[in-house]
């Protein structure tokens, strides 16, 4: 199919509806979704630097609903991995208080235990971290999944269980695959964002944080992503998303703040932000009050 | 100490540093372009193997260093095939490569097992080279003289040539180097070739200066300390000559020992024999000890490169 | 004509359990090849080393006693290099394990009873776990390379055993020969088929190879080994701490290297003594390669170079060939396995110019 277009009488959206050859659905915001109690708080969460070239958090703290999802924008190197290790248990915060889902610490608690207790995670790498490249994708599923989808026995693996859930993660998310024993590096990255996400969704965690959930994912299934990210939102999970793409961030969330050399600002309601205030933050001006907030402790 | 026995010190003990030197520079230069050879101890042997057949069949020592050097190089490209060309792991093609040369030098070696070898000596008048004190200076092997010659040479080619500083790129960042025109492959091939020539005469220390009758596996794992050396080093050609010597020292008070020098024998002869070995793994905690999570070691070190295009 | 290699989407199968074969066949032609060039027989050195034990039922049980110990440490050398863990002195820990049941022996040499053996296998086992914990502690706590620190423990094992033999554990009443007493009827490994020289090594030596087979597939021990080696940052993502995966590949080599000390020392050998460090431990690291790191995989390979062993006697005694070539042709094996290892990621392609490139992988 070819078609032709002058660019400049149209809109990314339409756009990238003539790439994929179908229209872009529309997100179906939660529209009158519940937002419940806090639900994930996290408070002066700080990690140490682990290279030279390494951007530590300091003082994080935030605080996310049920049934809400919250942006952290930012421009890449502000310490997003290390926000992102820090939440899903790669690294121990320093108190176990630190991280607080339904009023259980889990600061101290390493991702295995953490996944347990319902909070997922996943990194903005996917090949080597968020997934193993030479493991097929059953395995993969082993890797996160195995407990709270019931895949090990007494130490024994259950590929029967592994295999069924790769399955349905595949069909659900529509993930180009030739089944649960591919290898996981041989997907496209997108398919394999695709596989990642659902992989994760479909545990229904009660929170997640991810990093660049649509990272070099074509329109067509950036959509369907945001749109189970929505869904699950509204079955009252606590969701997290970490991206330096602000579209993604404004359509997609409820609430915004913003990561700058490891700090991050105060959260505000999408609807009261501008994007040019989300700008200043991003480039690290604290001038107004809002923003001093969130240095609430000083290094 | 008598000044006889420091003079007999210092000569045992540049004995013993000088092969676990060059081998180590050679090491040092092919796992600066990020190849790690763990055949150091295998290509030694071949080397001894050779020279000594070479050197024993034609009576010349400096023929039987070149066959030695050509020799390991040889084997050496073995390795480089296997490992740059065919993107085989690094770590078990130079244990393959160890497990050769062991049994290489054990076979060839049969037939001169026993035979005696004229060492190699000094190429100075003998009234310096025999002088009870001048012979400090004098009194080596060329090949001492060339062990020191080399550290030089290799500190100035990485520190000053351009040739260095593209060996050093390659090894910190292949794909850049790849990117700015540069063979990252036909480099390695190089240095790893040079780390073969080197093991080669450091191999050839052995018949030449310090067991004049062939011994089977007479390294002795000399060639893994020369490892362990490179990373002593920092991976420095000035450190890794203070290295040898440290070393060195250690072999020396175990040869020391062995002869039933004084303290020696308030503890057994098989605790001299062990401490070379000891004394590398304490001084390998150390340097971690001392060097913070930034380490010296070049960045693609053991790592395949496998270029997309 | 010119070839290309070409990135397969998925490592291919059949590669991956061809080439190990091909490795083989190759070994003997070219090994025929070259021992006849550099002035031996060289197709009777193939036929001796490769075909004479397999052909000749009466080295049937030579190739049990030598695949045994080769089988027990290779499966557990196979765990630590799946998890990236390179302990390259299973020598050294083999050595421990045999001087650890040795003393056992000796505490005990005066008393009888079934339990005599079980507490000296126990002994061999702790002694090569023990031995492998130091290089462990090492690269946990330190960073500090295991390859090198578990090479230079081997080296200081062989000294430890001549001290032992010749000092504190010499045997008595031998006229100072350097080897310790011989040991009782029940620390001695019974034979299990009668008339032969196979003893409890080989049956235990196939059930350590079909333990480690379940646990590597199928539990999550074996996957957390797995995903280590591969992937050590999406292991900590997983769960899996490296630290802990590293003592535990190291242990699981130590302790059956030392497994496979003790068995030898209880059995082919009888008493310890300064020849019992034989290469095992080193072949054994070509036997974990030839087998894929695949415990069943390694059964085979254990075989294959129990040949090559058993072989090299033969033909040293029919054709006056040197043991030491032996090793020639298990280096050469390793070199060729090396070297097809790409064919199992890449495929061959023939480029033909202007026109449509075939397959000829």
């Amino acid at each position: 199919m070819v078609d032709t277009c002058d660019p400049t009488a149209e809109t990314s959206r339409t756009m990238a509806e003539k790439m994929i050859g179908t229209g872009l659905k529309d997100i179906v915001r939660g529209e009158g979704r519940q937002m419940g109690n806090a639900k994930f708080v996290v408070s002066n969460l700080s990690t140490r630097k682990l290279g030279h070239f390494d951007v530590a958090v300091e003082g994080v703290s935030f605080s996310v609903r049920a049934g809400e999802i919250l942006g952290i924008a930012g421009v890449a190197g502000n310490g997003q991995n290390a926000l992102l290790d820090a939440l899903s248990g790669e690294v121990e915060a320093h108190a176990a208080t630190a991280i607080v889902l339904d009023g259980q610490p889990l600061g101290q608690l390493g991702t295995t235990a953490r996944r347990k207790h319902g909070l997922c995670a996943v990194p903005e790498e996917r090949n080597g971290h968020a997934a193993v490249g030479d493991f097929s994708l059953a395995e993969n599923t082993i890797l996160t999944a195995r407990d709270r989808m019931s895949m090990v026995v007494m130490g024994l693996i259950n590929s029967g269980a592994a295999r069924t859930y790769t399955g349905k993660v595949i069909t659900e998310f529509a993930v180009k695959a030739l089944g649960p024993a591919s290898l996981a590096g041989s997907l496209s990255g997108g398919n394999l964002q695709k596989y990642i996400m659902g992989r994760e969704i479909l545990q229904r965690p009660s929170v997640l944080v991810v990093s660049q959930p649509t990272w070099g994912v074509d329109a067509g299934a950036a959509a369907a992503i945001h749109q189970a990210l929505v869904d699950l939102a509204a079955e009252g999970s606590a969701i997290v998303v970490i991206s330096q793409d602000l579209d993604e961030l404004l359509v997609l969330c409820d609430t915004m703040a913003v990561i700058n050399s490891g700090r991050l600002s105060a959260s505000k309601p999408v609807g009261t932000v501008t994007v040019d205030e989300i700008g200043l933050l991003m480039g690290g001006v604290h001038g107004d009050k809002t923003a001093e907030g969130a240095h609430a402790v000083p290094a | 100490m008598s000044p006889d026995l420091l003079i007999g010190l210092i000569i045992t003990l540049v004995g013993a540093s000088t092969p676990i030197l060059l081998a180590a520079l050679g090491e040092l230069v092919a796992e600066k372009s990020g190849v790690l050879n763990l055949g150091v101890e295998g290509m030694m042997l071949v080397g001894a193997v050779i020279c000594f057949a070479v050197t024993y069949n034609t009576g010349n020592p400096w023929l039987g260093i070149v066959a030695a050097a050509l020799a390991s190089t040889a084997v050496a490209m073995i390795f480089a095939v296997l490992t740059l060309g065919l993107s085989a792991n690094q770590v078990a093609t130079g244990l393959a490569l160890t497990i050769f040369g062991t049994g290489f030098s054990a076979l060839f070696g049969r037939a001169y097992t026993g035979k005696p070898l004229a060492l190699f000596k000094s190429i100075f008048p003998d009234w310096l080279a025999t002088h009870p004190v001048l012979k400090v200076l004098f009194g080596y092997s060329p090949l001492v003289y060339f062990s020191f010659a080399m550290v030089a040479l290799v500190w100035w080619f990485l520190a000053k040539t351009r040739g260095g500083l593209i060996l050093r790129a390659v090894g910190e960042s292949d794909i850049s180097a790849h990117s700015m025109g540069y063979s990252v492959i036909g480099v390695r091939y190089g240095a790893v070739a040079f780390g073969g020539a080197m093991a080669g005469i450091a191999g050839s220390c052995f018949p030449l200066m310090l067991t004049p009758q062939w011994v089977e596996g007479l390294t002795a794992g000399r060639g893994w300390i020369a490892l362990a050396l490179v990373v002593f080093g920092a991976w420095r050609p000035i450190r890794l000559l203070g290295g040898a010597y440290l070393f060195g020292l250690v072999m020396t008070i175990e040869l020391y020992a062995k002869a039933g020098g004084g303290v020696a024998h308030v503890l057994p002869s098989q605790f001299w024999a062990a401490l070379p070995y000891l004394a590398t793994i304490l001084v390998l905690v150390l340097i971690s000890l001392r060097q913070s999570s930034n380490t010296s070691a070049p960045a693609c070190l053991g790592k395949p490169f496998l270029p997309t295009n | 004509m010119q070839f290309r290699l070409e990135k397969r989407q998925e490592p291919s199968r059949f590669m991956l359990y061809a080439t190990p074969v091909a490795a083989v066949v190759l070994t003997m032609v070219l090994g025929a090849i070259i021992f006849s060039l550099i002035g031996f027989d060289g197709l009777g050195a193939v036929r001796e080393i490769f075909l004479t034990p397999l052909i000749n039922p009466l080295k049937w049980q030579d190739l049990a006693v030598k695949a045994s110990p080769l089988i027990i440490i290779a499966v557990g050398l196979s765990i630590g290099y799946r998890a990236n863990v390179w302990n390259i002195g299973a020598e050294g820990q083999y050595i421990v394990g045999g001087l650890a049941g040795t003393g056992v022996a000796l505490a005990t040499w005066e008393m009888t009873g079934w339990w005599l053996l079980p507490l000296m296998i126990i002994a061999g086992i702790a002694g090569g776990m023990a031995y492998a914990a130091v290089p462990a502690l090492l690269r946990v706590k330190f960073k500090v390379n295991e390859i090198l620190t578990t090479l230079m423990l081997t080296y200081v094992s062989v000294q430890l055993l001549n001290y032992l033999v010749l000092g504190p554990w010499i045997n008595p009443t031998g006229y100072g020969q350097a080897q310790t007493r011989l040991f009782n009827a029940d620390q001695t490994l019974p034979y299990i088929i009668p008339g032969t020289i196979v003893q409890l090594g080989t049956p235990i030596a196939l059930l350590v190879a079909l333990v480690a087979w379940v646990l590597m597939s199928k539990s999550m021990f074996g996957f957390q080994i797995r995903v280590v080696g591969l992937a050590p940052h999406a292991a900590r993502y997983g769960g899996f701490s490296e630290g802990k995966t590293i003592w535990l590949a190291l242990l699981v080599g130590g302790g059956l290297a030392g497994l496979a000390g003790v068995l030898e020392v209880a059995g082919p050998f009888g008493r310890m003594v300064p020849s019992f460090p034989t290469n095992y431990g080193f072949t054994a690291i070509i036997v974990a390669f030839l087998g894929r790191l695949n415990p069943l995989g390694i059964v085979v390979a254990g075989i294959v170079l129990a040949i090559t062993f058993v072989g090299g006697q033969v033909a040293q005694t029919t054709i006056g060939l040197p043991f030491p070539a032996v090793g020639l042709f298990q280096a050469m094996m390793l070199f060729l396995l090396l070297a097809g290892d790409i064919l199992v990621r890449y495929r061959l392609r023939r480029v033909v110019p202007l026109a449509v490139a075939e397959d000829v992988a």
